[in-house]
């Protein structure tokens, strides 16, 4: 022993245990408990029960080790998740006797930083199972017992005690003064396997599924599950579960790449809306999947439903794409398909339809895309969202290109097809089509940072589902940007308020030019942000060299100077491409005044202190949020208003990438901003505000939460 | 050409973003850089041609104390780094925590406890450990010649802060350096790791 204070304690126990069984000769049949010793060790107390005290052969027995931390500290179940450690046992046992794996109660979750413990805050007691085998001929059982059990507050001390001692062997007699330690510790324990189970284990992830009645788990309020084993889950990972009437499903994540998968053992935690809880042993089948969740959904697998329901989902999905038509970044593409509608006195019916349809289509090949290359880079680790493509800035410096280019076509210094351009003209019903679906395109890309009321839920939802899942999801939020100009391609009545097509269209066309400008110019000054000054002026090169490609284009009809103008247009593409990521970096966005940046650790030290906190998540590229700290943020009335309820304002700038942040906005079901949080003094719970703000709305909020 | 273009720009970021790695078998380990104990500032790209076994400590952990009064962590620190290993200490206990030390601290601690490591990274925002996801101390990772993850897990098959327990215990680190170095397949490759948790920053 090394621990003087056990060697100590293992003489105090073992003077005691010889009294204990002096008295017990002596009084002979009267005897009271057989309790074997209580040891307290530095940081617990441990003692060790036999329930019976006289041991038949042939018999099964239970002894019980009662493990008392110190108030604060833990000890561990036998899977102590991402660290600690379970009770060691070490027996010497006469031939004949043998002490079998312990029986444990159900554990408690005790997340510590990043990681997760599973085990025991209060008292605990392991059972274990003691078999005396029938040819056991002896009157005595000399035993010995090392244990060596951990507790941990946050730092973690090893406990060490030893019990010895005779056990008698005779006519099997209950210990009375055990009964009811050893009742309660039954009590404690899951109750046994009553439901079958499978556990499927996947790449990324683990599905149990407990084949229980929803009649049997009414009012179900969690579930969540403990695996015994290594491989099944990420310990600190949320589960999800759902109950439906195939039976119970709890999704847990997986480490790719992590520990392989042992076994489908564990324990079942049922928690009721009324508070009480259940616990069932579950002995699940395991099996190895190799293909991904979601690719074999159609076989019938329920899908699981993280916060809302697929078909609500689907409904905020369609609702948020018809609304993103009215937020600000959309409008001014919107304009150039409204423009196109100027002539729709000019086309068939049949010629309109087909356009709507072309844009729709546009709108959804766009959606498809972006969301795919999301997938694959998400599976690759990185935490991104919603409107990723803005944070790269050779994207940006595209955009601001592909912007400059539609302008100067609506002002007359070329023609390239944005469907625009034609009209009044007549022009097949063909090239108009190509138009239309190029503005859905358009459309699609600038309106995908922006995020619209009820559309923030369907896409936070989307991003953790399977890939089926994502895709009709996002279908359905293409298909409700597109609605309304779709529709409106069918009305007859429209195309007929139409006027006459003649020259004050070249006007209009011209004048459309401007809100293209102005776009090109919002998109720089994200670019600037993004990149610096010297990407920027490289951009405004490039911009200027793809203009000049095209005039040579236009200008000159050689072979030579044609093929001039594409190295000049590719020339400058590539520049914009490539030169952002040499001048990565660029400048930080100011915050003014007292407002401080947001980081975890920010907001939990202000939590702490309790102050009241508005965590506000924005990005440079995001009109809505700047449009809400125009209008409502940081007006003089706001700023007064926070400053009289000594509000502390927490500014989170998304424009780059920030895996803090993504982190922030998936807790919230979000997958891009604006995030509008107001946590009320002393709480670490916030109130989470609409993603359109006006001043009354921060107003009510301020007032019924301070 | 412009959507042509576009399909090659997001081809781009997909290769830009795919490169964030994650701690994996038979995969790059995670780049790192990090301060010595000695003020140095090295990168795990330094060791490129030499095998690195990283250890993740904390001198006030009763399971690595029991490895380091015991003399079985310098034992196994000799015989890798004799046979060319570098060997890399990192303490990813946050300031005030349990563990975190001091520069001169880390180098006394090394001197008294005859450390054969070659560098002591300190880590005290636990940048390396989370980059790691490192979970307990000691938490084991080697890495071959050529960057590429081999071990993972716990330094033995004993969960036992008992020095006692090291008779018969199967050093987990060494049986994969000796597998390693005779260039046959890694048989426990990866393997829970027990001990403290990382007193990370919260």
């Amino acid at each position: 022993m090394t621990n003087p204070l056990a060697s100590v304690a293992k003489g105090l126990a073992s003077a005691l245990f010889a009294l204990l069984v002096l008295a017990l000769t002596t009084f002979s049949n009267q005897a009271q408990a057989l309790d074997l010793g209580r040891i307290d060790v530095s940081h617990s107390s441990a003692s060790l029960h036999s329930e019976y005290q006289t041991l038949g052969a042939g018999e099964t027995h239970w002894l019980g080790l009662r493990i008392a931390p110190r108030e604060g500290w833990h000890s561990y179940w036998k899977n102590y998740g991402d660290s600690g450690a379970a009770p060691l046992f070490y027996w010497t046992l006469p031939e004949g006797v043998s002490v079998g794996e312990p029986l444990y109660p159900t554990p408690h979750r005790m997340p510590i930083g990043p990681l997760m413990n599973y085990g025991y805050e209060e008292p605990s007691v392991l059972l274990l199972p003691l078999r005396v085998e029938e040819s056991f001929d002896g009157q005595t059982i000399n035993f010995s017992v090392d244990v060596e059990w951990l507790v941990c507050e946050i730092e973690c001390v090893p406990q060490d005690a030893s019990w010895s001692g005779q056990l008698s062997v005779g006519d099997m007699q209950e210990s009375e003064s055990a009964q009811s330690l050893f009742a309660s510790a039954r009590l404690a324990l899951p109750e046994l396997p009553i439901w079958s189970a499978s556990l499927s284990v996947y790449e990324a992830q683990s599905r149990l599924k407990v084949f229980v009645d929803q009649a049997e788990a009414p009012n179900l309020s969690e579930a969540y599950f403990f695996p015994a084993s290594e491989g099944i889950t990420e310990y600190a990972a949320e589960q999800q579960w759902s109950l439906t009437e195939e039976g119970l499903f709890v999704d847990m994540k997986r480490t790719v790449g992590g520990l392989e998968a042992e076994g489908g053992e564990g324990v079942l935690l049922l928690s009721f809306d009324d508070g009480s809880k259940r616990a069932v042993e579950i002995s699940a089948e395991m099996q190895i999947q190799q293909a991904a969740l979601g690719e074999e959904s159609g076989s019938g697998m329920p899908l699981i439903e993280a916060t809302l329901p697929l078909w609500q989902a689907v409904i905020f999905a369609l609702l948020g794409g018809m609304v993103l038509n009215l937020m600000p970044c959309v409008f001014p593409v919107l304009s150039l398909k409204a423009f196109s509608f100027i002539s729709a006195n000019a086309k068939t019916a049949t010629e309109r339809r087909q356009e709507g349809w072309a844009y729709t289509l546009g709108i959804w090949v766009s959606f498809m895309a972006i969301v795919a290359v999301l997938l694959i880079i998400k599976s690759g680790g990185a935490a991104i969202g919603w409107g990723f493509q803005l944070q790269e800035p050779a994207f940006v410096g595209s955009l601001v290109l592909l912007m400059v280019l539609v302008a100067l076509s609506l002002s007359g210094m070329f023609n390239i097809t944005v469907g625009v351009e034609s009209a009044g003209q007549g022009l097949a019903a063909q090239s108009g089509n190509k138009g239309a679906f190029f503005q859905g395109v358009l459309a699609a890309l600038v309106a995908t940072p922006c995020t619209a009321p009820l559309m923030a839920p369907a896409i936070g939802f989307a991003l953790t589902q399977a890939a089926p899942v994502v895709f009709l999801v996002f279908s359905l939020l293409a298909f409700g940007l597109a609605l309304p100009l779709l529709a409106l391609s069918y009305s007859a009545t429209l195309a007929r308020m139409m006027p006459r097509p003649g020259p004050w269209m070249e006007k209009l066309k011209e004048a459309l030019a401007f809100p293209m400008y102005l776009t090109a110019a919002w998109l720089l000054y994200v670019f600037n942000l993004q990149a610096g000054a010297t990407a920027t002026l490289a951009l405004l090169v490039g911009v200027i060299t793809a203009i000049f490609g095209v005039w040579v284009w236009q200008s000159f009809s050689g072979q030579v100077s044609r093929l001039v103008a594409v190295i000049l247009m590719v020339g400058a593409l590539t520049g914009i491409i490539y030169q952002p990521s040499g001048d990565q970096g660029g400048a930080q966005t100011q915050t003014n005044g007292d407002i401080q940046t947001y980081s975890e650790q920010n907001l939990a030290a202000l939590l702490a202190k309790e102050e009241t906190v508005f965590a506000y998540f924005t990005a440079e590229w995001c009109i809505t949020c700047k449009v809400n700290e125009q209008v409502a943020l940081f007006t003089d009335d706001t700023q007064a208003l926070f400053a009289d309820r000594g509000i502390v304002m927490l500014k989170g700038d998304w424009t780059n990438r920030n895996a803090e942040i993504a982190s922030l906005l998936a807790d919230y079901g979000r997958a891009g901003v604006p995030l509008y949080l107001l946590f009320p003094k002393g709480s670490t719970e916030a109130v989470v505000l609409p993603e359109i703000l006006t001043p009354g709305i921060i107003k009510d909020a301020v007032e019924q939460n301070t | 050409m412009l959507r042509n273009s576009i399909v090659g720009i997001l081809a781009t970021l997909i290769f830009v973003f795919a490169s964030i790695a994650k701690p994996v078998n038979d995969q790059s380990a995670p780049g790192f850089s990090g301060v010595t104990m000695t003020g140095e500032t090295i990168s795990l790209s330094d060791f490129i041609g030499q095998p690195v076994i990283l250890e993740w400590t904390n001198h006030e952990c009763p399971y690595v104390r029991k490895h380091y009064i015991s003399g079985n962590m310098q034992k196994t620190q000799r015989a890798t780094t004799e046979a060319g290993a570098v060997w890399i200490s990192i303490i990813s206990s946050a300031p005030g925590e349990q563990g975190h030390v001091s520069a001169e601290q880390a180098q006394r601690l090394t001197t008294e406890r005859g450390v054969y490591a070659d560098h002591v990274v300190l880590d005290p925002e636990g940048v390396i450990g989370r980059l790691y996801e490192a979970k307990t101390t000691p938490h084991m990772f080697l890495i071959d010649q050529s960057g590429v993850l081999k071990y993972q897990g716990a330094i033995d098959d004993k969960p036992s802060a008992n020095p006692r327990s090291l008779d018969g215990a199967t050093n987990h680190v060494l049986g994969a350096w000796s597998e390693f170095v005779d260039g046959e397949e890694i048989n426990l490759a990866q393997t829970k790791p027990y001990g403290c948790s990382v007193k990370y920053a919260d």
